[in-house]
């Protein structure tokens, strides 16, 4: 028998066989159970769609943005806020797919590996709630001021990391759905959360990058002088300005926003060490706030001489920024230099004890660099935006006009954040093609900031 | 993380408690806690209870004690012996021979001492130097006697056979008819180096073992039945709590037969148990009005296999089975194409007015069968053309029934018994390259395979439509997780062939990753112990049927769980022993008689 068992090798042969088949399914099983199990068919989390075992989704303050009574799914009471907050919570459908209903279903629908979809007695409520760092009134009122116009808001605190503020405009009433096909115009990209999922070009606000690789490369830098004659001349081209703005140092450069100026810093740094700069301050790398990751800002200078570098110095040429990216760019200049990154989701007192790690940190500036650069900021409104405008507000911010080419209104942005210690707040507003940063943005972002210190 | 659930869960349960003594609360609220409480703690119990029968069953048949037994011994020339251990023992200078005699006078495969019909023989294989009884040269084969001197090239040595009575003592006169009219079983045969003093003890001890795992998989059941009927609520079938008592009613007879018997090693049988349990289990989830037909379908598996396991462990009856079982499996095979049912796309369902079955179930066992050979035959002759005819014609039917999933078993089963008798990769090979072209074939001109293997990888992408069932069947794997949200408690039991071809998905969805994981491996265990029984086989035959049957089972439980989470095309096939299915079940029991009959314990 000696014989039959050597030749009896091939049973085992297949029998390895079907044993590495089941090891690649349990491979498959461990990476991707939880979208299997959170397919919207599944009978045993969704309805016609909708995931509807699950908890409930509440903002900071407690107010309920999103339950589900008698298998249908409510959002929060006001249309306003609920319309406001609808790329957070996510639509019915699980389209905005940064929405928590989808980023979070897991914890939303309780599911786990251990114990599937499994929820003990499903009349006592299913899966588990979840609590948004956002405040639904804030929300709100952002949502508001944008008043039909594409773009996004974002407040957070540069501290602790929570955001309070994430709006996306074009929204809708998420218990109503509109039909989006009918007007593809207004429901541009609504299902995508620009404030995480978006790039822009941003213009003027990128200076505040050039500024920091200027602080920390120039000996000296507040005794240089730029000469602006409404442009200059790099290579071939001219950079232009918009007005003549004469001598400038780089505080006053940075304040007047003197396209001239920046354009000779960056070209006396180079692509080099531009790109260095723009890769600390969150360029070309996405971050993930609890889990979704940002679109990600690029910023390529490598190829990029005379003109073409000194546009991209001022954040023109082939630039993009995504709004979350930079304002936690604007965090880390508040936070001394250190960038916390952004959360949405509001920990439960256990998890966050246990976690230390909750609150993820990087030092991306210096943080001699990083006073400085808040100083110039604080110089700006002072002496541009108007400190009457933002009473109260300690503001330090920086305004971009993105030109965007052919006929179109550039992009507005505003950047900054509140020099306030109880209120720590960083925050962006961008306007697509909403035109002058400072007029446009600086407005909505006023309003959403005294909003957020009452 | 899990404390937060934890800590959610007693809050549920807390509200719930509230809710209850507040409220008056109708008998049908009361009734869905305590179902709820019962599914809570006993979704925890199956998968460890599910795992500890596993390695409790497993690990006994494993075991080497009792199962090396001596016919008798060689007497060699140097004043060594060599014991006889098989039926047919080779004789040989190739390292692969029972006895090798590595000397260059002895072919590499020289001869064949075989046991049949109560008398020893010889066959000289061809060898170049022949051999020689009593000083005699043989032409092809002789009877051998007691005390006989055997010469293989010039090598001397006298055959001595072992009796029961002398514990092992050669005995004069006639000590080979004796044993044959005892039903063989603790026959005339002692074991090496052990007096039946020390074995006893250990037995003793294993028996008890057996009994306990055997109240484990009761308690399994037991459990899970009770899980079903609460997961019904109000609309409870008593058809669920009936036919899981008449189960384990049957069970309990069964076994203790089986016991009383004296066949030992009932591990085997108790996994089956298991497996069969699980099968009622899906039944009363998927299609609750089959229930009794399952149970009537285990029943009648328990007979045919007691029946067929008396028949087989008898050779020459073995061997008379093999010729009826041939010719009863054509006549099937030619019914079924001549008045056929086609059920979801295969026409392999046969209508006899007062049963409907399908053949190709019950022809494995034929199958499987006809393969076999014992080893001076596969020794001597080497012609398959017999098994190949019959593989031909099986196959060939089952192209025509449109029955592809059940080919592919038929084929793999083909090359594992085919290899076992030719032990030529060039054969094999050939006959892979064979069936490599006909899948392309069969790709490129049967749309129903080609869709088949158009959706393969790609299911999410087809959800709704082609990858319908792969897709459903992952999700519900992953919503069970690894305990399963209780039986009864699935989604998947509504999709059609939930309980057959989809099985993996809905024992995984209500009973959990781990309880399916487990269950599926039970014929890969079975793969194992039928190589590893091989060794110790009595005869060739014994040793093709057990590689035969459990190649069957193992096919068929890749084929259909790979397949139906997309690892592998989707092919409509049953489970052995756990799918929903009369013939499957029946035809499951046979193929396991076959297994046990290599194991010489029971
Ligand atoms: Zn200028």
């Amino acid at each position: 028998m000696k014989l039959l068992l050597g030749r009896a090798s091939v049973l085992l042969f297949f029998a390895l066989l079907f044993v590495f088949g089941l090891f690649i399914f349990t491979a498959k099983y461990v990476s991707n159970a939880s979208a299997w199990a959170h397919y919207p068919t599944n009978q045993h989390l969704y309805a016609e769609g909708k995931l509807v075992s699950c908890g409930n989704i509440y903002d900071r303050r407690g107010s309920i943005l999103c339950q589900v009574k008698d298998g249908e799914v409510k959002f929060h009471t006001d249309r306003a806020v609920r319309t406001a907050v609808m790329h957070a919570t996510g639509d019915l459908y699980g389209n905005v797919m940064t929405g928590a209903r989808v980023a979070f279903r897991e914890r939303l629908s309780g599911w786990d590996m251990i114990n599937g979809v499994y929820s003990f007695h499903k009349q006592a409520g299913a899966g588990r709630d979840l609590t948004l760092n956002l405040d639904a009134d804030l929300c709100s009122v952002a949502y508001g001021e944008l008043s039909g116009r594409k773009g996004a808001v974002g407040v957070y605190n540069y501290r602790t990391g929570e955001i309070l503020c994430m709006v996306s405009s074009p929204s809708f009433d998420p218990e109503t759905p509109p039909d989006i096909e009918a007007e593809p115009e207004k429901y541009q990209g609504v299902y995508i959360n620009r404030f995480l999922s978006a790039t822009y070009t941003p213009g003027s606000v990128f200076k505040l990058v050039t500024a920091a690789a200027a602080i920390e490369h120039f000996d000296n830098i507040e005794h240089i002088l730029y000469h602006c004659e409404g442009g200059l001349q790099v290579g071939g081209d001219v950079v232009t300005c918009h007005t003549v703005h004469g001598s400038v140092n780089l505080e006053r450069a940075l304040a007047c926003s003197c396209n001239a100026a920046f354009a000779q810093i960056a070209s006396d740094l180079g692509a080099g060490i531009l790109q260095e700069y723009a890769h600390a301050a969150g360029f070309n790398t996405s971050l993930e706030v609890d889990g979704i990751r940002t679109a990600v800002g690029r910023f390529d200078a490598s190829d990029a001489v005379g003109a073409d570098l000194a546009w991209s110095g001022i954040g023109q040429y082939t630039n993009t920024a995504n709004p979350l990216n930079f304002m936690a760019y604007m965090g880390a200049i508040a936070n001394d230099g250190v960038r916390i990154t952004p959360r949405i989701v509001k920990d439960k007192g256990i998890f966050s004890l246990i976690n230390f790690s909750a609150v993820e940190k990087k030092r991306v500036l210096s943080s001699e660099t990083a006073q400085r650069l808040k100083r110039m900021m604080r110089n700006n409104t002072i002496s541009e935006y108007g400190e009457d405008n933002f009473r109260g507000l300690e503001l330090c911010a920086k305004s971009g006009t993105a030109q965007v080419g052919g006929d179109k209104k550039p992009h507005a942005w505003f950047a900054g954040f509140l020099d306030r210690d109880d209120y720590p707040l960083a925050f962006v507003v961008v306007i697509e093609n909403g035109g002058s940063g400072a007029s446009v943005a600086g407005p909505i972002a006023a309003k959403v900031l005294q909003a957020a210190v009452q | 993380m899990s404390s937060v659930v934890f800590l959610e869960k007693l809050k549920r349960i807390w509200i719930l408690f509230e809710e209850l003594s507040c409220s008056a609360g109708s008998f049908f609220t009361h009734f869905g806690l305590v179902t709820d409480l019962y599914t809570f703690l006993v979704r925890w119990i199956f998968p460890v209870l599910a795992i500890t029968i596993f390695l409790r069953c497993i690990l006994p048949l494993l075991q080497n004690r009792g199962r090396k037994i001596v016919w008798g011994h060689l007497h060699m020339q140097d004043g060594t012996s060599v014991p006889l251990q098989h039926w047919e023992n080779s004789i040989g200078r190739s390292r692969l021979a029972d006895i090798v005699i590595d000397l260059p006078f002895v072919s590499r495969s020289h001869a064949v001492l075989t046991f049949r019909n109560g008398k020893w023989s010889i066959a000289d294989l061809k060898s170049k130097n022949g051999v020689e009884v009593n000083g005699r040269r043989i032409e092809a084969t002789e009877i051998l006697r007691n005390g006989d001197i055997i010469s293989i090239g010039g090598v001397k040595m006298e055959l001595v056979l072992a009796n029961r009575e002398k514990g092992g003592l050669p005995q004069q006169q006639n000590s080979f008819e004796a044993p044959l009219r005892q039903d063989v079983g603790a026959g005339y045969f002692h074991e090496i180096s052990q007096n039946s003093n020390a074995v006893r003890a250990p037995l003793a001890m294993r028996r008890s073992g057996s009994r306990q795992t055997f109240f484990l998989i009761l308690l399994f059941q037991v459990l899970g039945g009770l899980q079903l009927f609460f997961s019904m609520g109000v609309e409870a079938n008593p058809v669920v709590p009936l036919s899981f008592f008449l189960f384990i009613l049957a069970e309990c007879v069964h076994y203790s037969i089986m016991s009383w018997c004296g066949w030992k090693h009932l591990e085997l049988e108790l996994l089956c148990y298991f497996l069969c349990g699980l099968s009622l289990s899906v039944t009363a989830s998927a299609a609750s009005d089959s229930l009794l037909t399952q149970l009537t379908a285990i029943l009648l598996g328990f007979a045919a296999y007691t029946v067929l396991l008396v028949i087989l462990h008898d050779l020459e009856r073995a061997e008379r089975l093999k010729h009826f079982l041939a010719a009863v499996a054509l006549v099937l095979l030619i019914l079924n194409l001549a008045m056929g049912e086609t059920h979801f796309g295969a026409k392999n369902w046969l209508d006899l007015g007062f049963v409907t079955f399908q053949p190709s179930e019950f022809v494995k066992i034929a199958f499987v069968l006809v393969g076999t050979a014992t080893l001076d035959k596969l020794l001597t002759t080497r012609d398959m053309s017999a098994f190949i005819g019959f593989s031909a014609v099986c196959i060939g039917a089952l192209v025509l029934m449109r029955d592809f999933g059940t080919v592919v078993v038929f084929f793999g089963t083909f090359i594992v018994i085919a290899f076992m008798r030719s032990g030529d990769m060039r054969t094999i090979a050939l006959a892979v390259t064979g069936a490599a072209l006909g899948t392309v074939a069969a790709v490129s001109f049967l749309p129903y395979i080609a869709s088949r293997f158009a959706v393969w990888g790609k299911v999410w992408e087809h959800a709704s439509t082609s990858g319908y069932q792969q897709t459903r069947t992952m999700i519900a794997a992953a919503s069970g997780g690894l305990l399963g949200v209780g039986g009864g408690e699935g989604y998947l039991a509504q999709v059609a062939a939930a309980d057959t071809d989809l099985i993996f998905g809905l024992l995984a969805e209500e009973w959990g990753l781990l309880v399916a994981l487990t269950a599926i491996l039970v014929p890969v265990f079975l793969a194992f112990y039928a190589v590893f029984l091989t060794k110790d086989c009595r005869s060739s035959f014994y040793a093709i049927t057990a590689c035969g049957a459990a190649s069957i089972f193992l096919i068929q439980i890749a084929l259909n769980v790979l397949g139906s989470v997309d690892i592998i095309p989707l092919t409509g096939i049953t489970v052995p022993f756990v799918s929903r299915g009369g013939s499957s079940m029946v035809a499951s029991w046979g193929l396991l008689a076959l297994i046990k009959s290599a194991d010489n314990r029971f």
